[in-house]
């Protein structure tokens, strides 16, 4: 979309950054942040423009100006409607419009066309497997003697309204870790252990925030990266196991995580969490202010106020993660490994290289799920912190395919089913498990495409058959 | 041979067609297979033949036409069927579990004994009594991973005497032999006619068809083209009806000038396997630019060593790999490739592609890290995609788009699409191996009129191969291998295949 108008590099980097600090003023509550941003937007319409003019660049002007617009609007009415405010859908709808638009005006109509009903084809086996599950579910309510239309009114009723923040909440953590997996299995390793990696980018991001107190954005960045890098590394010594001894990760990863998951309490016992002193036993002490993530009350008034910025974060990183699996020469190299070591070794790719690369990465990707829970939500570190997030990223990555913008969106389903389920039971008498239900089946009958495959090729079969029949009919009489 | 009409007639199909949801896999097939005949099947890969054998033996439903079998007609609706009425066939990747014994996985779904308890002394007798009969050692208490691919054949065959098979359909039997094990094969064929079994060989392989077969049938394109007695035949007539054109057996070599200096020499290589074991023994080549050097070998002689020591994908234990005068033996292979040494694997799909990817990802890779293929980090999308467009038009790959993910080619395309990548790199030193194993007649005469065109254009070639007929085609000079050493220099214009097959085999010294 906008490879095709080539910004100077310098130039490229100074409307980031100037993206970057808009959007970071005006999160922290300043409003005049959104001048920066406008600005920004000016600047590369300028550039792009000039860069028409001096020959450049071969695309019409149009394609710079509605793809611009196209992201704020989707950048904008994403941030609306995650804070609750739920008109921000029409800024999404209007985004999509002007996508559509633009990419007709480059390929034509025809070529519109194709790519929306592929896309409706991929959506299709996601959308049947839910429904199916959905029906499914109807009928063990029945036969457990639950109200189905009750029990669904009040789920998607707490899930995507009521409790909306909670659901994005509970979809942040699964995110990063979703990812984590998801960048693990691309380079065909399975990163069990993002349960381990959590807990040591919380643990570290808890002692960098209890201890750090430098100006906010830069304690927060700081704490992202380093504890980031120390939840990569609790992945080195298995990345290094199987590059030399072929020690599986699966097992190697596992262990390190209960190692991680009971080294928790030791830390917080460290860290304030005395149960002769303090009033919670196995509660450090709360972190600086300086490194609390900003929240969207800051400047949606409206909306829920846990509700911290971390989802952006992770959006943000998982649209980074696609860029590198599927645009750069790492991301080639992780892709190629993963689906075929021996062809790739064969044309020169470093195997172990590329081992350690994806495990490294995944260990950072976990730690972010670990750090952006404490610096936005919990702001301390207490036993049992983790829900589970490292295990349930394994399901929110495969039913994503893999797919770095497909676990924003599984991530999210299963922080509408956890959140909707919470207000469920405490509306109706239908009980959670009925919630745990459901996703085992979705995830049963997504992950399973393969039933579809051959569901589909039945039917085909079938209908050719009928046609030979009446053709063979047709052909005699 | 007795003439055809005082024979009777086992299996015959009349005006067979089967319809896939887009292609006509058989069309108006009608076919006749005698008593104690060994017929071939001939055809190019796609022409319908493993189709037809599939009808056959009760995997696929035929859309119309009628089997007979001894003159009535029967339907298969499962292989269960098919075996009942004595049809047993051996499908190119074979139907054993490793980890089982010959006599279990002969046995295997037809155990002899009562209710659940297997008598495994009774199979154990049964199963050396056919053995014996049709002339098939193998021992029966070995467990199948334990044995070479030839003898995991001969248990697939027994698999199917055990279970009376009067008629046995090979699937391309000798894609996966050597020629010793192709030999043996042979004799056991010729045994099993001779004991009155009838057999048919699916194959595109013109010399099987002269070697062993008394009848064939060639398929084109899901169409019967025309049935030969091989005794009448010539390999040109048969190969003409294949591909439906006149096609060059041996593509023509034009002398060529070879420059003096050597592009790439194996100084006293020796190399380890896995086992630690000397796979290459003091190894010493010299290859110049503008000529063929052929490596003749029985398959497992340290070929493959040979070309993963040159590339780097293994190391060297002592000796020196000098590529234009400078020892790349220590260099990474990516630093080989990019020293313009190309590589075409033996497995096309095991070494050569990633086959979930695009042919334009699959053409890039190696090269991914070089201008122009990536800016900075990023990988050039817009120049992969149009340079591999380029390549697809001019190597004549057949594929709806560059984009199409290597594994829905067909064999000899993604073959095209290796050397599509490997020679548009302009090399100096081209290392291929086995390039037309598993192809057709049409395709290997591309890639041979390829690889020629690359020799003329000086580039300096080592070609591995384990079909002598290859070497014989493209060779300048031949090498021949044994156990990991180079025992013999011969002259293709001065010997022939047989002394090349006695070195081979280590004979003569």
């Amino acid at each position: 979309m906008v490879e095709k108008t080539r910004t100077t590099p310098v130039i490229a980097a100074g409307l980031a950054l100037l993206v970057f600090f808009g959007g970071w003023f005006v999160v922290t509550g300043h409003g005049w942040g959104h001048l920066l941003i406008l600005a920004a937007w000016g600047g590369y319409l300028v550039s792009a423009w000039l860069g028409i003019r001096k020959g450049s660049s071969a695309a019409p002007f149009h394609t710079p100006l509605l793809t611009s617009i196209m992201i704020l609007l989707a950048v904008y009415g994403i941030v609306l409607y995650l804070g609750s405010y739920f008109w921000g859908a029409f800024l999404i709808i209007a985004a999509l419009g002007v996508y559509a638009l633009e990419k007709g005006l480059k390929d034509g109509k025809e070529i519109l066309k194709e790519s929306l009903k592929a896309s409706l084809k991929n959506l299709m086996i996601p959308f049947f497997g839910f429904f199916s599950a959905l029906i499914i579910g109807v009928f063990i309510m029945l036969a457990t003697g639950y109200d189905p239309i009750e029990s669904y009114a009040a789920l998607f009723y707490g899930g995507l309204v009521k409790n909306w923040s909670v659901s994005i909440l509970n979809a942040t953590p699964l995110i990063f870790t979703g990812l984590s997996i998801a960048f693990a299995f691309q380079a065909g390793l399975f990163n069990i252990g993002a349960e381990g990696q959590y807990y040591v980018g919380a643990m570290a991001a808890t002692f960098f925030g209890l201890y750090l107190n430098l100006p906010p954005l830069l304690t927060i960045l700081l704490i992202i990266l380093i504890s980031g890098a120390l939840a990569a590394a609790w992945n080195f010594v298995p990345a290094l196991l199987k590059v030399k001894t072929g020690a599986h990760e699966v097992i190697t990863t596992m262990m390190l995580a209960h190692t991680a998951r009971y080294l928790s309490p030791v830390f917080i016992r460290t860290f304030g969490g005395d149960p002769a002193t303090s009033t919670h036993a196995y509660v450090t002490d709360p972190i600086l202010e300086t490194s609390f993530l900003p929240r969207f009350k800051g400047f949606l008034p409206d909306t829920n106020y846990r509700l911290h910025i971390g989802i952006l974060i992770a959006i943000g990183v998982a649209l980074f993660v696609h860029y590198l699996l599927f645009k750069t020469r790492i991301g080639f190299e992780i892709r190629a490994v993963g689906q075929n070591p021996n062809a790739a070794r064969a044309q020169g790719i470093s195997i172990g290289k590329n081992i350690f690369r994806a495990l490294l990465f995944a260990g950072f990707l976990a730690g972010l799920s670990g750090v952006v829970q404490v610096l936005g939500l919990d702001h301390k570190l207490f036993l049992n912190l983790s829900g589970g997030y490292g295990w349930n990223g394994i399901s929110v990555a495969l039913l994503a395919a893999n797919n770095p913008i497909g676990v924003i969106f599984t991530a999210l389903i299963w922080g509408i089913l956890d959140a909707g389920g919470q207000y469920m039971i405490r509306v109706t008498d239908t009980p959670n498990s009925i919630v745990e239900i459901i996703k085992g089946i979705v995830l049963f009958l997504i992950v399973a495409r393969y039933i579809y495959v051959y569901l589909g090729n039945r039917i085909k079969r079938r209908s050719l058959r009928r046609i030979e029949a009446k053709n063979a009919a047709g052909g005699r009489a | 041979m007795s003439p055809k009409e005082e024979r009777n007639v086992v299996l015959e199909t009349r005006h067979i067609a089967k319809q896939f949801p887009k292609v006509l896999a058989n069309d108006d097939i009608s076919i006749t297979l005698y008593e104690g005949e060994i017929l071939s099947l001939l055809g190019e890969n796609g022409a319908g033949k493993s189709t037809l054998m599939n009808v056959l033996y009760g995997l696929y439903k035929p859309t119309s036409g009628k089997i007979l079998l001894h003159g009535e007609e029967v339907e298969f609706s499962s292989p269960r069927d098919a075996i009942s009425k004595g049809l047993g066939m051996v499908h190119q990747h074979f139907m054993l579990v490793d980890t089982l014994t010959v006599t279990e996985n002969i046995i295997l779904g037809a155990e002899p004994g009562r209710g659940g308890v297997i008598d495994y002394k009774k199979a154990r007798e049964q199963v050396v009594a056919i053995a014996k009969k049709y002339g098939l050692r193998v021992d029966p208490d070995e467990t199948i991973e334990n044995l070479s691919v030839g003898l995991q054949q001969r248990v697939e065959i027994l698999k199917a005497l055990y279970r009376n098979a009067k008629i046995l359909i090979l699937d391309e039997p000798t894609a996966v032999l050597t020629p010793q094990e192709v030999d043996e094969l042979f004799e056991v064929v010729k045994t099993l006619r001779n004991s009155g079994v009838s057999v048919i060989i699916i194959t595109h392989k013109l010399e099987e068809v002269m070697e062993i077969s008394d009848r064939c049938y060639i398929l084109r394109r899901g169409r019967q083209e025309g049935e030969r007695l091989t005794r009448g035949a010539t390999k040109a007539e048969l190969a003409n009806l294949m591909v439906g054109r006149d096609v060059v057996l041996t593509v023509a070599k034009t002398p060529h000038t070879v420059a003096k200096d050597p592009i790439m020499q194996l100084e006293h290589v020796t190399v380890l396997n896995e086992k630690k074991v000397q796979a290459l023994k003091d190894c010493s080549l010299d290859i110049h630019p503008g000529e063929i050097v052929g490596i003749a070998g029985v398959d497992g002689n340290g070929q493959s060593e040979l070309a993963e020591v040159i590339m780097g994908l293994i190391p060297v234990e002592s000796g020196r790999i000098m590529h234009e005068g400078e020892d790349v033996a220590k260099l990474s292979t990516r630093q080989r490739i990019f020293k313009n040494i190309s590589y075409v694997p033996a497995d096309r799909q095991e070494f050569g592609l990633v086959l979930p990817m695009t042919i334009a990802e699959n053409i890039a890779i190696g090269y991914h890290e070089k201008m122009p293929y990536c800016r900075g980090l990023s990988l050039d999308y817009s120049y992969i995609n149009r340079h591999a467009e380029e390549l697809v038009a001019s190597f004549d790959i057949r594929t709806s788009s560059a984009l199409a993910p290597a594994g829905t080619l067909s064999g000899g395309n993604q073959q095209k699409v290796i050397l599509a990548r490997e020679f548009s790199r302009e090399p100096t030193f081209l290392l291929v191996s086995q390039p037309t194993r598993g192809l057709d007649v049409g395709a290997i005469e591309y890639i041979h009129s390829q690889i020629l065109a690359m020799r003329d254009r000086n580039v300096g070639i080592l070609l591995i191969s384990m079909e002598l007929e290859e070497i014989f085609a493209l060779a300048d000079r031949i090498m021949v291998m044994y156990e990991g050493k180079i025992v013999k220099e011969l002259d293709p214009e001065k010997t022939d295949e047989k002394e090349v097959g006695l070195y081979m085999t280590g004979g003569n010294a």
